[in-house]
This record gives structure tokens, sequence and C-alpha cells, in this order.
């Protein structure tokens, strides 16, 4: 999730930071206002608890483990703007102490994440919860859908970033530039991972956590109160909901988006023969492969109306099967990773 | 010695405080001379650092006066720019906890960041730091970051950041808690030499550190003032310590097969 | 048994802890000023993320990692584990690209294209963070936290940045203590739901812990004067060897920029 330098290019990044400078701008405003000369104890105090907050290893249903980024638990909390300027400053000690998530890519990485993830977990809280009392149950259910959507959402902010790059960018030859693969394979790819295991850990977090503070610490969830809300709020929500949601459905209206292997052309005779030859002369399936059929279903469930006509065509499980081929040796990556840091660990070098 | 010396510089009156869901203070009243050397007394819980945050002008008294010097300490009289300031500088604040009092990245920016907020010049940011540095010995850690300091090392960091500002009044909350007894010696120690002729008010539960230090006890137990005297007539009154929890009695041993019950300090 | 995710979290914490006081290089970085080496490198990650032609970009990984190779075995080991590192994972991120992307084909499967743009983005990763990692192996953080105050970044973030850099140490201490407490106290595998509310609820003592503390410090902020806007001390020299390197910074961000991207 934390996108590193050189998968997004410098013009990506440019816009990106300048989507987030008026969030910063308004945020420390709106939280100076709250909170006068508080916010930067606050602030600061709360960066560090995101920090650590990411370095915790939360016990999955299957037996595996995730990281949670801890945005929903800081939104419900603080409110979406001190939630913002926290998950921020905890994202640029990470970019510039431990190298995780790219300096270039800081405002690309505070937006998906710090921004669209404050302010989703926040509307996702508040539509669910309504006025239920504070100790209720339904506040418990309202987070984790908060924190479990607010990190899909933000995934597919980087999988929509990633996807436009072979579009925008590429070389004289026409090889992609920054990330390689167009929105048809990066938002699938990125959405698997965070549908199953790192969307769960942020939504487990963040119940547990509310349910903990309502039987201990009621009072903390007086701070948000204080920070109270209004037209600027409801404009956050907006701009960030619009990019959110609307987004995609722009890219599929304008045609475009699917990037170079237009769906549709795996039904037309002439584009798969071109395809076959591109590909060595290796015939592309003109079905989906079946196995893929439940992926598929895995990818529709939780986003129903997202591009709706290019979930029914058969194609998709092609599309599907490449996403997960990314998605596995993502992991298997990791893995490889995890290996090695262990061995490090036995023979330390340094 | 004229009239002025005689204002007190703390005078409280009928002082009540209470947090959104406890009460800390109530009708707390009795005052504090230049010079002098006052240790707050209670268990835990009996509102010692509620009480010092109100001499400090952290929080203000909800009921009754809390009086610095004969003005009265309310939010509106240290929102002035001024006389907020001065305040500050005067009254100088070592909290219990080292990790909330050193909030920057290094021991130099910690001890120079009540310079700077006063609005001093560089160069005198810049010598005073040095000073403090110097009188409390911890040049060699100028540049370290806080996390890496050990318990005693922290204070000696706290007590330099407060008084590179030559506060008139010193307040400590527990400065020897949490510190092995080589290190609560050594502050207590310096507490002693160079505190001359500052007003210093310790809270503490240790009637070790009281016996050392102080001219004058108050003792609270449950919010409320138990006792203000001078130091020698509260420390001996084994009664008073007992009924405020700050002795306790149980049975030990002396020696091989007298165990006995009398009354024993936890410190 | 498989590794408890107490050990796994307390394992995390630990290492961040350590990895905190790793600046330990020597060289001629180290000695640069942290302005310059922040402008600097800003300069030529922005330069090799820029880069439309491959040589070029090979050409800023190599100055990368002569200088890692002239700063101590320290920081050279520390840019190894990062090449193995992110080596390892953009090279997984970009393997079906050699296959999935259009264009003439090579052996195997393999596109050219594909070929091009797997390559690209891999050098282009690693130049761009041995460039950053090179900021962070060769200053220490107080200097790189007083950097930041000399780019118009508002006085009030830079100690916001700077107190969250520290707090991270103080939290990190309070996790750990509480998850070894929790290790001692449990032997043996726990059912998954159980589990899953001890890391929660150790999650939600770490915020109260932290409201509770940043009311401290706020207390603490304020009796030493602070009412909201933060002042800070200017200490930084520039020497004529800094200026020189500002200078050689800016002559090989303007040529990589001139070959890699406007040509
Ligand atoms: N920030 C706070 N919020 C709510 N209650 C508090 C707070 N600080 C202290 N209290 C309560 O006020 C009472 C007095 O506490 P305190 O002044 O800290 O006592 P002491 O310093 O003598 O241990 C205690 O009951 C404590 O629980
Ligand atoms: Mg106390």
């Amino acid at each position: 999730m934390h996108i590193p330098d050189g998968y997004l290019s410098p013009s990506t990044c440019a816009v990106m930071t300048a989507v987030s400078l008026p969030f910063w701008a308004v945020g420390l405003r709106r939280v100076k206002a709250a909170f006068s000369a508080r916010l930067a104890p606050l602030i600061s105090v709360c960066a560090a608890f995101s920090f650590v907050v990411m370095m915790f290893n939360l016990p999955l249903p299957g037996g595996t483990t995730g990281h949670a980024v801890g945005v929903a638990v800081a939104a419900i909390v603080l409110g979406p703007w001190a939630s913002m300027l926290a998950i921020s400053v905890a994202l640029l000690i990470q970019a510039v102490f431990f190298g995780d998530g790219g300096i270039t890519a800081f405002g690309a990485n505070c937006f998906n994440m710090a921004i669209a993830g404050s302010f989703v977990a926040d509307a996702v809280y508040r539509a669910i919860a309504g006025a239920a009392p504070l100790g209720s149950r339904r506040r418990v259910v309202a987070a984790g859908l908060a924190g479990y959507v607010a990190l899909n959402a933000a995934a597919l902010l980087a999988g929509i970033e990633f996807g436009l790059q072979p579009m925008l960018f590429h070389d004289a030859s026409g090889a992609p530039l920054y990330c390689p693969y167009p929105l048809g394979i990066a938002v699938p790819a990125m959405m698997l991972g965070h549908l199953a295991f790192a969307g769960v850990a942020e939504g487990i977090l963040a119940a547990g956590v509310v349910a903990w503070l309502q039987q201990n610490e009621p009072s903390l969830f007086e701070i948000h109160a204080a920070a109270g809300r209004g037209r600027a709020q409801r404009i956050g929500w907006a701009v960030v909901l619009a990019l959110v949601f609307a987004a995609p459905l722009g890219l599929i209206a304008t045609g475009t988006a699917w990037g170079e292997w237009a769906v549709e052309d795996f039904s037309k005779p002439e584009a798969r023969a071109a395809v076959a030859a591109a590909s060595g002369n290796v015939e592309p399936p003109a079905e989906a492969p079946g196995g893929m059929a439940r992926l598929a279903e895995l990818w529709k469930a939780p986003l129903p109306d997202y591009a709706p006509a290019f979930l029914h065509n058969a194609a998709a499980g092609y599309i599907l099967s490449a996403g997960a081929g990314v998605a596995l040796t993502g992991a298997a990556a990791l893995g490889l990773q995890w290996l090695a840091r262990g061995a490090r660990r036995r023979n330390p070098v340094g | 010695m004229g009239v002025l010396a005689m204002t007190p510089v703390f005078e409280l009156e009928g002082v009540g405080f209470r947090y959104p869901n406890a009460p800390a203070l109530d009708g707390v009243s009795f005052s504090i001379a230049p010079g002098q050397c006052v240790a707050l007394l209670g268990a835990n819980g009996s509102g010692k650092s509620t009480l010092l945050r109100l001499l400090a002008g952290l929080a203000f008294a909800q009921a009754g006066h809390v009086r610095f010097q004969g003005g009265e300490l309310t939010e509106a009289a240290l929102a002035d720019d001024a006389g907020g300031l001065e305040f500050r500088r005067r009254v100088g604040v070592v909290f219990q906890n080292p990790d909330a009092q050193l909030f920057n990245a290094t021991v130099f920016d910690e001890v120079a960041f009540g310079p700077l907020q006063m609005g001093w010049s560089r160069e005198q940011v810049l010598e005073r730091t040095g000073e403090a540095l110097r009188a409390l010995d911890i040049e060699a850690l100028r540049e370290r970051p806080p996390y890496r300091l050990s318990g005693g090392e922290k204070k000696r960091v706290a007590l330099a950041s407060v008084l590179v500002l030559d506060p008139e009044v010193l307040i400590l909350d527990e400065p020897t808690a949490a510190l092995d007894p080589q290190s609560q010696a050594r502050v207590i120690d310096f507490l002693f030499e160079r505190l001359g002729e500052r007003t210093v008010i310790i809270a503490t539960h240790s009637l070790e550190v009281a016996r050392e230090i102080a001219d004058t006890c108050a003792v609270l137990s449950g919010g409320q003032l138990a006792a203000h005297g001078p130091a020698e007539g509260i420390l001996s009154d084994e009664a008073l310590l007992r009924s405020t929890h700050l002795l306790h009695v149980h049975r030990h041993r002396h020696g091989p097969g007298s165990a006995h019950s009398h009354p024993h300090q936890h410190s | 048994m498989r590794r408890d995710f107490l050990e796994k979290t307390l394992r995390n914490l630990g290492d961040a802890l350590d990895e905190a006081g790793r600046a330990e290089s020597s060289g001629p970085l180290r000695r640069l000023d942290p302005r310059v080496k922040l402008a600097g490198f800003f300069g030529l990650i922005l330069a090799a993320a820029s880069s439309r032609h491959l040589p070029v970009t090979l050409g800023l990984w190599g100055l990368g990692a002569t200088l890692a190779a002239v700063s101590g075995p320290g920081a050279w080991r520390a840019i190894l584990r990062l090449w193995a590192g992110v080596g390892l994972l953009t090279g997984a991120v970009a393997l079906p690209a050699l296959f999935l992307t259009p264009g003439p084909a090579l052996d195997w499967g393999v596109t050219q294209t594909g070929l091009q743009s797997a390559l690209t983005l891999l050098v282009r990763v690693e130049t761009t963070a041995t460039f950053a990692s090179l900021i962070a192996l060769t200053t220490p953080w107080p200097a790189l936290l007083k950097a930041l105050r000399h780019f118009h970044v508002p006085a009030l973030a830079v100690v916001i940045f700077a107190m969250a850099t520290r707090f991270i140490f103080v939290l990190l201490g309070i996790a750990r203590d509480a998850f070894e407490a929790r290790r001692a106290r449990h032997v043996g595998h726990l059912p998954g739901k159980l589990r899953r509310q001890m890391a929660a609820s150790g999650a939600a003592m770490l915020l109260g812990k932290s409201i509770q503390l940043s009311g401290e410090v706020y207390d603490a902020m304020r009796a030493r004067g602070f009412r909201g806007e933060a002042v800070t001390l200017d200490e930084f020299r520039c020497s004529r060897a800094d200026w020189a390197a500002a200078g050689l910074f800016l002559a090989l961000t303007g040529a990589a920029l001139e070959w890699g991207c406007w040509r």
C-alpha cells in the first residue's frame, strides 16, 4: 500500500501532492480552531500512535496475520481532519527515516491512505452508526466496516494511479516507463490483497479498538465531538467520495480505460490473432479460464455497481487471472523477503 | 524587610477542582511564603498533581481563588501576552513523567525550547542554554535524543530545561519517583545546593525526601488539606501520617525470631 | 509451532527501535550540510524518476552506488540489503510485465517492450530508493529535522514532525512492554478470536495512553511558554565545500534531466 518512488511518474506525484495540499491547509486550520495550542501535541502523539500500530501483526481468520494503518481508529476518535494530519505525519516519518513509501510518492500515499482513508472511514462509520448509543454493538460493526471500506478505497485509488501510468507514460517504442500494468490488471491486483487481507486487518483493528474503548475509556469518544463539523467537512467528504467512486466510472465512460488489451478484443477473431502474434503465437483463451469465475465473484461482491458491464464480460476472468498472477508473485516476493530477513537475523551482518 | 517580601508567593483560598468524571480538590486553603521549601504530601490520587497544575497556571480553580503574588490566576490573566509569558518564566515546572516533559528531538533543543518561546535573542538563547547544560553537567549529552538517556539523566535534562529560564518558583512533581537510590540522592543534593533563595514546591509521597529538604509540609488526603505547618511537627505526627496513608503498619522481622508490628514507610 | 502474532509484533517493534540509531556512516556525505544533502538528493530522485532513457537511469544508479561505497561499511551494507529487498519485490512485481506487455516478441513469450519496461522500472526504483536511503543513512535525525526548517515548511509542521519522531520511541516502548506482559501471561496457542481481541485491546490501550500523554505534553509545553506558535533556532553555517557540493548536485541533476528527459 505504501507506493515507493519510481512506480508513479513525477507528474502523477505532483498532481497527487497538489490535490492533497488544500486538504492539509484546511485541515490544519480546522484542527487549530478546534484544539488551539493542543494541536501540536495531539497530532504528533497520534502520528506516533499510527506509526506504532502499523507495526502490529493482527491475527486474521484463517491463521495468517496482516497489518493495519490505523486510519479508521484515528478518524473515529479524532475526526477526519485531525486523523488525516496525524496519518500524514506518520507516513512522512516512514518515507524519510525508514524508506517505507517513496519521497516523491508521498503526496499520493497521503491522499490514498491519510486523506481518502480518513474521510471514507468517517463517512462509513457515521452512516452505519447513525444515532446509536455510544456503547452499542452497532458502533463496533460500523467501525469494522469503516476500516474495511476505508482501506479498500485507498487500495482502489492506488490501483487507479498505477493503472494510469502505462496509458500516459511510455517511451518511443511504446514500453511503459513506470508501473507497467494497465487499469484492468493494476486495480484487481491491488484489490485482491486488500479485500482479502489488509482491509480485514484494518476492520478487525477498528472494531476491536472501539469495543475496548466502549468498555474501558468511553471518554475518548468525546474528543471527536470537540473537533466539530460543518460545511468544510461535507465538502471534504464530497471531494473524496467523488474521487473514489466517480474516478473509475469516469475512466470507463471515456472508453480508453482498461489499457492496451481492450477486453472486448478477446472475442473478435482478428484481435485475437494479433494478440496471439504478440504473445509468441500462443492462442489466448476464447473464454476466461473456468476456475477464475469464483475469483470474479469475489471481485464482484463488495463493489456491486462498479462497472457491471465489464464484470459480466467473460474476459474479465482472463484479466483477473493476470491480476491474481501479480498478486501471487507479490506474495511470493514478500515471502522471499521474509525468509531473507530471517536469515539476516540469524547471521547479522551489521 | 519590607511589606513586599511578606506578600505570599501563592495564596490558596477554598480551592475546589474536579475532572469531568472525578473530584480532585475540595476547599483547600493555605499560602506559601517566598523562599520557602514546601513539601506537598499525600498518597496516590490525593490531588497533589492537580494542585500543582493549579499553581502552575495549567488548570484553573473552579471554586475559590488561587493568587500568585497577590494577583488572581485566571485563564484570562494568563492569556494576556506579556503577563502570561512572564508568569511562565517565573514559575518553572518539572513534571513527573520525563517522557512528557522531554518532547524535543535532542537535549540541546529541549533546553533551548523555553528561551526560544520567551522571544530572547539568538545570542542570549545560546548563552543561557550553554550555561544550563554546564550547570547540570549534561554538556556531553547535547546532541543526544532523550529516548537514549537513563532515568537520572532525563531528570537532569528536565531540570536544566526549566532552570534555564531562572524561575523564582520551582514546582517539582515526584522528582525522585522511579529513580534508583543513587540518582535519587543526586537529585536531592542538587536541590539542596542550588535552590537557595528560590521558592520550591515538591509533591511527593516520600517522607524521606520531605525530611531532607522541606521547611513546611502540606498534607493532602482525598482532595482536602489534612494538615499544614512546619515540617518537623508534621513529619513526627505518626497518627496523621497513618491516617493519610503515608505510613503503613504491618508485621516484619527485626533480627531472628522477632516479628512485630510498627509504623513503616514505603518509598 | 508457527510464530505467534505477539512474537512478530514484538520483533517489529524491536526492529524499529534498533533501526533508529543506524546512521553509522562516514565520508563526505556525512560531513555535508544537511540542507544541501536534502535538496541535492531530492533533485537526483526527481531526475531518476523523470528519466526516459535506461542508460541515464543506470548512470544515476552508478552515482548512488559510488556515494554509498564511500560512506563507510555500515552504509554500504545497508544499501546492499536495500538492493536485495527492493530488487526482490520490484522484480516480482515487474515479472509478469515481461509477458503481458504487447509488443514485438522475443523468446519464451517475453516481449521486447515488456523487457524494456520491466528493466526501466527495476533500475528506476532501485536508484530512487538508493538516494532516499542515503539521506537517512548519512544524516542524524535531529540534523535532518533542522534542515527541514529551511525549506519553508511551516515551523509548526516541523515541530509536530520532530515531536512525532520523539514520541514514536515512547510509544514503541509502551507497546513492547504491554505485549511482553501479555506473552508472559499466556503460554501456548490461543483461539483466533481471543488473539484478535488481544491485539485490538493492545492497540486501544496504546491509543488511550497516547491521548493521555498528549495532554501531559501539552502541559509541559505550555509551562515553558508555548502558545501554539513554534519558534525555532537556526544553527547552520554553509562552508565553501557545502556550496561546491550544492553546485555539483545541481549540475548532475541538470545533466540527468537534459539527457534523460528533455532530449
Ligand atoms: N486528567 C485527568 N482526568 C480525569 N481524572 C483525573 C485526571 N488527573 C487526575 N485525575 C483524578 O483526580 C484525582 C487526583 O489525582 P492527582 O492530582 O493526579 O493525584 P496525585 O498526584 O496525588 O496522585 C484522582 O482521583 C485521579 O484519578
Ligand atoms: Mg501525581
